[in-house]
């Protein structure tokens, strides 16, 4: 392995240089990772916060009913969907709603909101509304609202108040009026689901609208939340139909999905960006280390080394240089990725498509960060060694002698 | 001794420049080595020595002219061919040494023998015999910043001999060497000549090899203007 011991013996020739060029691999390498994993929290993030806000993992409802939100067009025979719900063993939980734009108005103000007919039982174990619920004991009869807190404050009441709901009936000719004594005040944080959203009883919901036993919409819970986004979701072939349509929540929210496709693309891009000054540096650090052994390639050229051989020996002298970088960046980027996975950073909080990103977001990390990463910088440094190797292994020979005279 | 031709060369020339700043550093030169010579090309400074020691080397291209090496036309070959050629059939000694400065004398006695493809046992057996032979035994584990100009010379000769080359160019291999220096290195060459029937063709103006050659061949302004033997000498 003399070729090893050479390559190995060049690149401590100069220490000092060989530490530069490894420093900034070793930090693009750290950047990478910790990037990557930051990138995947804050996507787990938006999507926790999309599905277990209100959306959910999937939704079943009636077709055409997402393009309004028409409450006439709802499940009117929802047994069979129930049933496939429960039979299916990817679900973890389901809860059925039923929803309808109202006016609120208490004795000093009237607001617009959505109302949403739920059973807590089932509700509380596909969304947060438990965990949301900010003051109050919730709903405890069919004349109680739980509102959100933003809401409340707008229409100036308080827990123990009442309010009149008006809505239409299904059929749109008539008003219908119920008086709700709120016993709840709810906290999603994002603005446009406090100011706008209020929860009853399912069954008080259905009595007013006077919709039997149907529902609008159920929302579903799987035991992994990329189950509905497969190509081929078994429980929705089975609900599908010409009325009935089920979606998973990357086709019910295409803004996410984008975005997320977004990240996706910019974790691609920066990454490139940050391999690519690193290997800027890199082919800087080796051509220097060339030009000062010009005279060397071309004395071992004139003794009957191959061209091949010089350009292998700066491309190993390369591997090796990031082989050793890698071997730092890792050891950097775990124990740094494991402190900023317990205690997270800190970068104040965001709202995104009306999802709330919370103040200190935790990196994600996973064995497979390291290893793309370390792959794809090494892969680079060894592509960033191939035009200095090229030019290394073209010295002509006759230039030692020309320097000997 | 055998008589077999080493190197022939056939009008050979080699111009630089263009037009009117055209220099002939090489200029219709022909002659022959038989294997086992121990002979200096030699002259004054611009005369062309080195250009044509390139050129023989295969390190640079003829623009007229004919030279083959161990019955191979130079020219046929390409680049790699070449490297091949010079690996296999020549050993170099350069001036200023020109060893590898991060291996050892060992190592760079051995790397030759590596690209040439010598098993790991035999390339260690040649080192020893090399060192042992140019009188550095025991200092193989030297690199070349630890020894002296002399004993690192030693090693060049060691690097060119290890290759088993038909010929040994050796573009003035004393000039940076003190005299007592240069002329232990030119006995250990000499003996390598006699003893291993290795060919030597210097290019220098060094007094202490001019006295030892057994051919001279004179160069002045690109042209032979004297080839002479021992005898005459």
């Amino acid at each position: 392995m003399l070729i090893l011991r050479l390559a190995l013996r060049n690149i401590l020739r100069n220490k000092r240089r060989t530490s530069l060029t490894c420093l900034l691999l070793v930090s693009a390498l750290v950047i990478m990772i910790l990037m990557d994993g930051l990138m995947m929290g804050v996507t787990r993030i938006m999507v926790e916060s999309l599905t277990e806000t209100l959306e959910g993992e999937a939704q079943i409802y009636r077709r055409g009913w997402r393009d309004r939100f028409d409450p006439a067009l709802y499940l009117d025979q929802p047994d069979e969907i129930r049933s496939s719900l429960d039979a299916d063993n990817s679900v973890v939980a389901w809860s059925e709603r039923v929803m309808t734009p109202a006016m609120l108005a208490s004795s000093y103000s009237t607001q617009g909101v959505m109302v949403y007919g739920v059973d807590m039982d089932q509700e509380r174990k596909v969304s947060r509304i438990q965990q949301a619920q900010v003051s109050g004991d919730g709903l405890q009869g069919p004349g109680d609202i739980l509102l959100g807190d933003a809401l409340a404050d707008k229409l100036e009441v308080t827990l123990g108040d009442r309010i009149v709901l008006t809505t239409s009936s299904l059929d749109g000719n008539d008003l219908v009026q119920v008086l709700f004594r709120v016993r709840g005040l709810i906290r999603f944080g994002p603005s446009e689901l406090d100011e706008r959203l209020a929860f009853i009883d399912l069954v008080a919901a259905r009595q007013m609208l006077e919709m039997g036993d149907g529902s609008h919409q159920f929302v579903v819970r799987f035991e992994d939340a990329s189950i509905p986004n497969a190509p081929l979701v078994l429980l929705f072939e089975k609900v599908r139909s010409e009325v009935v349509d089920a979606q998973g929540w990357l086709s019910i929210q295409p803004a996410i999905g984008a975005m997320l496709e977004m990240s996706n693309f910019g974790r691609i891009v920066l990454g490139l960006i940050l391999f690519l000054l690193a290997a800027l540096g890199v082919v800087n650090s080796i051509f220097m280390s060339i030009y000062e052994r010009l005279y060397e390639f071309a004395v071992t050229k004139a003794i009957g080394t191959r061209p091949f051989w010089i350009g292998r020996l700066i491309v190993l002298e390369s591997l090796l240089m990031a082989f050793i970088s890698v071997a730092i960046g890792v050891v950097i980027a775990y124990f740094l990725g494991g402190y900023l996975e317990s205690e997270g950073l800190n970068m104040g909080q965001m709202e995104v498509s009306g999802v709330v990103i919370p103040d200190r977001i935790k990196p994600q990390m996973a064995f497979n960060q390291f290893v793309e990463a370390a792959a794809f910088l090494t892969v680079l440094t060894m592509l960033t060694a191939l035009y200095p190797a090229l030019y290394a292994a073209k010295i002509t020979p006759a230039e030692a002698v020309k320097r000997s005279l | 001794m055998s008589q077999k031709t080493v190197i022939r060369a056939e009008r050979v020339s080699r111009r630089f420049g263009k037009d009117a700043a055209e220099v002939v550093a090489v200029d219709q030169v022909s002659f022959s080595l038989m294997q086992g010579e121990f002979a200096a090309l030699v002259g004054p400074s611009g005369s062309g020595k080195s250009t044509l020691l390139n050129l023989v080397g295969g390190l640079d291209d003829a623009d007229d002219g004919r030279i083959e090496l161990a019955g191979r036309d130079l020219a046929s070959l390409s680049a790699s061919e070449k490297s091949d050629f010079r690996r296999d059939h020549i050993g170099f000694i350069f001036q200023s040494y020109n060893l590898i400065p991060v291996l050892s004398a060992a190592e760079n006695i051995e790397y030759i023998m590596l690209i040439q493809g010598v098993k790991g046992a035999e390339r260690r057996r040649r080192v020893d015999e090399m060192l042992e032979i140019v009188g550095l035994s025991g200092l193989g584990h030297r690199r070349p910043a630890e020894m002296s100009g002399g004993q690192q010379q030693r090693v060049a000769v060691a690097r060119a001999m290890a290759s088993n080359p038909e010929i040994i160019l050796a573009d003035e291999p004393t000039a940076n060497l003190d005299s007592k220096t240069g002329i232990a290195l030119l006995e250990t060459m000499r003996k390598l000549n006699e003893s291993e029937g290795v060919t030597f063709l210097f290019s220098t103006h060094d007094q202490k090899i001019i006295d030892r050659a057994k051919r001279l061949i004179w160069l002045e302004d690109g042209r032979i203007m004297g080839d002479e033997r021992a005898q005459t000498l």
